[in-house]
């Protein structure tokens, strides 16, 4: 199964707010994840991000695939 | 470096083009709303929406960013994005000005003064508000 970690957005109209999720990438759309393993807060200044490294680390080992929006949030965490 | 910068970008970006959603998405067509909110809404790439929708990576390239300058298009005319953030920078000023003076009940009455100010203050931003509207 194909796994990928992507951006979720959450939070009210114009006051976003995202979960960073695990998910199997056939069924992107249906909402449902295997795990959160984080959140990004662009309303903050400065953004803040919140990274489950441990998991992140384990799932990224286990060839889960980052997006590029995910990828640049690791990086900031400082887990690629 | 470069590259770090860029990607920083797409980031502001993608939170910018969700922001711009909220306010002007249901102008968009809804062939076009689909695949906007497909690449920012749920982060899928351009090559899964391509392959989902039956069309090419290119194609689906130029409907984010056709869609992103349509809804640029339409914050320049009307500015909502604009004066929504106005207003609620200007609330949340009301609102610290509140806490303080909640803050400071028990206050020396030499202090009053200080409270007049502020409740000047809260007046002045409220009339800014109601101009903005």
């Amino acid at each position: 199964m194909a796994v990928k970690i992507r951006l979720k957005r959450m939070g009210q109209k114009k006051a976003p707010f995202y979960r960073i999720v695990v998910s199997d990438s056939r069924t992107p759309r249906d909402g449902r994840f295997i795990e959160e393993i984080g959140t990004y807060d662009p309303t903050k200044d400065p953004s803040a991000f919140n990274v489950n490294a441990e998991a992140a680390k384990k799932w990224l080992a286990n060839g889960a695939q980052p997006t590029d929006t995910v990828g640049k949030i690791f990086k900031n965490a400082g887990i690629l | 470096m470069k590259q770090n910068e860029a990607q920083l970008d797409k980031l502001e970006e993608i939170v910018l083009q969700s922001i711009l959603y909220d306010f002007y998405g249901e102008l968009l067509s809804d062939h076009k709303k689909r695949i906007f909110e497909d690449y920012v809404l749920n982060d899928l790439s351009l090559s899964e929406i391509a392959t989902e929708q039956g069309i090419s990576r290119q194609g689906v390239y130029d409907i984010v960013r056709r869609c992103t300058l349509e809804l640029k298009g339409y914050e320049a005319k009307l500015g909502l994005m604009k004066k929504f953030q106005t207003i609620k920078d200007k609330v949340a000023h009301m609102k610290e000005i509140v806490a303080d003076i909640s803050n400071s009940r028990d206050k020396a009455p030499e202090e009053t003064a200080m409270t007049w100010k502020q409740l000047g203050t809260i007046t002045s931003l409220a009339e800014d508000i109601l101009k903005e509207l």
